[in-house]
């Protein structure tokens, strides 16, 4: 148990400084892309959505490892200059989770009867302001428990960046046990501190959905 | 910086080219027969008059799906051994327990996430469809066996397509604990000879290769299997 206890400050800080910032920031990148490729995979214009239906097949049939094989591997090849192992991840990551948030707000934007974007525009909006203030939010509010989830899972992804040399908590666990040779007590710890979060983070988000469901019925009468 | 295509299938790596490959289509199709068997059993555990068995199957879910399958694999793989007497451990490392650990973590994180479809599945099922084949006289294991689990196999195929693709996917964590499949050869051909576009190349194809070969096996799957006067995809 000694082993646990000298060791759970500097765990939990990298926890933080590293998935959760990792995942948080991913997501921060991934959300504001994906509504915009939602809207394009909608788009009328087969230039504009036969690209974003492709970019949205191919990544969600690879495996997260391979886009962070090509971020860590081959981006220094773009870019000219050798890039972090953490950036390299957070960016795999954001990628990764745009193709499914694509996916999920696209959905959103469909269930919004056709008549919402018909009132929009009779008050006088353009297209593109209807989709950006009427459509939109609504999607967003309604999807906001599948994007929920979809977060969870981006943070349990989140530990594939140590497969290409992140520190984060698995690395360091695996570096810790690697030293103490306590891999009953090391893992455990791991695998119940990140059962709890994401338990108790699913549990909340299916409170949040009945809320959700509750409130946009009691919007339509 | 010139690429050269034919490190994938010159000496030395031809060969283990193809092993890799196998190996890739050997994890995920096992695992995913084990996932199949368990998921379906842990669903249908979960609709059980025992609250016992209901406690259990709802136990299964919730682990598996609130762990990261990185971390369930290490905690397979390193602590599961430490509990098994040293007379089975050494056969046991010696016979390849990377893979194994792979195909046990694999089966058991998938066959949670079909044990949700499953519970739904039977939700669409409904009720009343168990309650008519209660009442013909069957036993719950005989209702459950020859009435709603072959109408719920035909609801739940769209939904598993997506989880068979997902365990060619997840397959490839598996090279962390030293199984040589398709993502370790990537990375070994990257890291010894810099052809990273090569190296990488080859191991996205592999993978996008897999899911397209199982999403058309499933479109055809569903399309025969398809409970005929339910819209479903194809069905107008």
């Amino acid at each position: 148990m000694s082993v646990l206890l000298e060791n759970i400050g500097p765990l939990a800080l990298t926890f933080l400084r590293y998935n959760i910032a990792m995942t948080v920031s991913a997501i921060a990148i991934a959300l504001p892309v994906a509504c915009l490729f939602a809207v394009g995979r909608l788009s009328r214009f087969p230039l504009v959505h036969l690209p974003v239906t492709a970019y949205v097949n191919l990544l969600r049939s690879s495996p997260l490892l391979m886009i962070m094989f090509w971020a860590y591997y081959t981006g220094p090849m773009l870019t000219g200059h050798p890039n972090s192992a953490y950036l390299s991840a957070l960016l795999a990551l954001a990628a990764f989770e745009v193709a499914y948030f694509t996916e999920i707000i696209r959905t959103g934007l469909q269930s919004i009867a056709i008549d919402q974007r018909s009132a929009g525009l009779a008050t006088g909006l353009t297209s593109p302001q209807v989709t950006r203030l009427v459509v939109l939010p609504q999607a967003l509010m309604r999807m906001l428990p599948s994007l929920l989830t979809q977060s969870i899972i981006a943070f349990q992804d989140s530990t594939i960046a140590s497969v290409i040399g992140v520190s984060d908590v698995l690395q360091s666990v695996t570096i810790i046990n690697a030293r103490d040779q306590r891999p009953i007590e090391l893992y455990t710890a791991l695998a119940l501190g990140y059962f709890l979060v994401c338990y108790l983070s699913s549990r909340w988000v299916r409170r949040l959905e009945v809320v959700i469901l509750h409130r946009l019925s009691g919007a339509r009468e | 910086m010139t690429y050269d295509w034919s490190v994938l299938w010159r000496a030395p790596y031809g060969e283990l080219v193809a092993g890799a490959v196998l190996t890739t289509l050997e994890l995920a199709l096992i695992s995913w027969a084990f996932a199949l068997l368990i998921g379906m059993g842990s669903g249908i555990a979960r609709g059980s008059p025992h609250r016992a068995v209901r406690l259990v199957a709802t136990a299964h879910v919730e682990i598996f799906r609130n762990v990261p399958l990185l971390v369930q694999l290490f905690f397979i793989y390193y602590v599961f051994p430490r509990f098994l007497p040293e007379a089975v451990r050494r056969p046991l490392f010696s016979l390849g327990w990377e893979t194994v650990s792979a195909v046990i973590t694999l089966s058991l994180y998938t066959s949670a996430k079909i044990s949700e479809h499953v519970r739904a599945g039977l939700n669409a099922v409904g009720l009343q469809v168990q309650w008519a084949a209660l009442s013909t006289g069957l036993t719950w294991w005989q209702a459950q066996s020859y009435v709603v689990v072959p109408l719920l196999l035909r609801l739940i195929v769209p939904s598993l397509t997506s989880e068979f693709v997902t365990v060619f996917k997840s397959s490839s964590l598996a090279m962390t604990v030293g199984v040589v499949e398709t993502s370790y050869l990537t990375q070994q051909i990257g890291a010894e000879t810099f052809h990273w576009v090569e190296a990488n190349t080859f191991g996205t194809a592999v993978y996008l290769g897999c899911a397209w070969a199982v999403a058309a096996v499933m479109a055809l799957v569903e399309q025969r299997t398809r409970v005929h006067g339910l819209i479903g995809r194809g069905a107008g």
